[in-house]
């Protein structure tokens, strides 16, 4: 595993901490993630069944559970990035480097990294109706950035795709710069996003 | 993450195949083998799982597996 040091944003009161960039994560990892955010992700669950909240509003990583994709990271195609400050994980995602091809015009058929699976600690989520502010900002974008770093260190060019569920759709497009290539039928009719 | 180097002894064909390969994707012949062993590798592991590799034709609707020894 690499490490880097790396500041999120503490969004309480705006303060940058420090934290840890790890990189080459390994399944005991997305283990150690679960078990960290399982609990979170189970009592944000009742707090929105019992509020009014539409469940269209509700975070659509709810029933995202990290053990089940843990058995991923044995293979050479996929890659795990994780975020971790003071010894909780903050964030993660996970790359696929061989599965999926470019769809830009004029970059048609070359390879990407795809961004399969990205999420933030349930406790960073915005969830205004709950009063809940995340405690962490930025952690998103420090991500997605080190993916576009790893499709250039792969000789990719900082090609990088992937489908985004509705509720990242306007990060994705506005935040990181990438552009809507349509829905993908294949794909639960994610809207597929692809940057170069 | 620290790499290792080695010779890779290829025929005039399969150069030239590695060459297109790589001019194709956009990629250094170095980046076509990894990839390839990427790929390599996941097929394998998929198939011992009890996954089968098919390749669709959906024009022509035409499937057929592949097997891969």
């Amino acid at each position: 595993m690499n490490i880097e040091p790396i500041q999120i944003v503490r969004r309480s009161d705006g303060i940058l901490v420090n934290a840890q960039l790890l990189s080459n994560l390994k399944a005991t990892d997305l283990l150690m993630v679960e078990r960290q955010w399982e609990s979170s992700r189970q009592s944000l669950h009742q707090r929105l069944l019992g509020s009014s909240i539409d469940r269209r509003r509700w975070p659509q990583s709810l029933h995202w559970d990290w053990k089940s994709k843990a058995q991923l990271l044995g293979q050479l195609a996929i890659g795990g990035y994780g975020i971790v400050e003071s010894s909780e994980w903050q964030a993660v995602c996970l790359v696929d480097c061989v599965s999926y091809h470019s769809r830009l015009a004029g970059q048609l058929g070359k390879p990407l990294v795809y961004l399969d699976f990205i999420e933030i600690a349930p406790w960073n989520w915005n969830i205004p109706e709950l009063g809940q502010n995340g405690t962490y900002g930025a952690c998103g974008m420090i991500l997605f950035d080190r993916v576009v770093e790893r499709s250039i260190d792969e000789g990719f060019r900082g090609r990088v795709g992937l489908h985004a569920l509705p509720q990242a759709e306007a990060f994705y497009q506005d935040k990181c710069g990438m552009t809507p290539l349509g829905k993908d039928a294949s794909k639960q009719d994610l809207m597929y996003f692809e940057r170069f | 993450m620290a790499k290792k180097t080695m010779t890779l002894n290829l025929t005039d064909e399969e150069m030239g195949v590695l060459d297109d390969l790589a001019r194709k994707k956009d990629l250094s012949k170095t980046g076509v083998v990894r990839q390839a062993l990427r790929l390599y590798q996941m097929v394998d592991l998929r198939l011992r799982d009890g996954e089968k590799l098919i390749f669709e034709d959906e024009k022509k609707n035409k499937k057929s597996e592949v097997v891969v020894l």
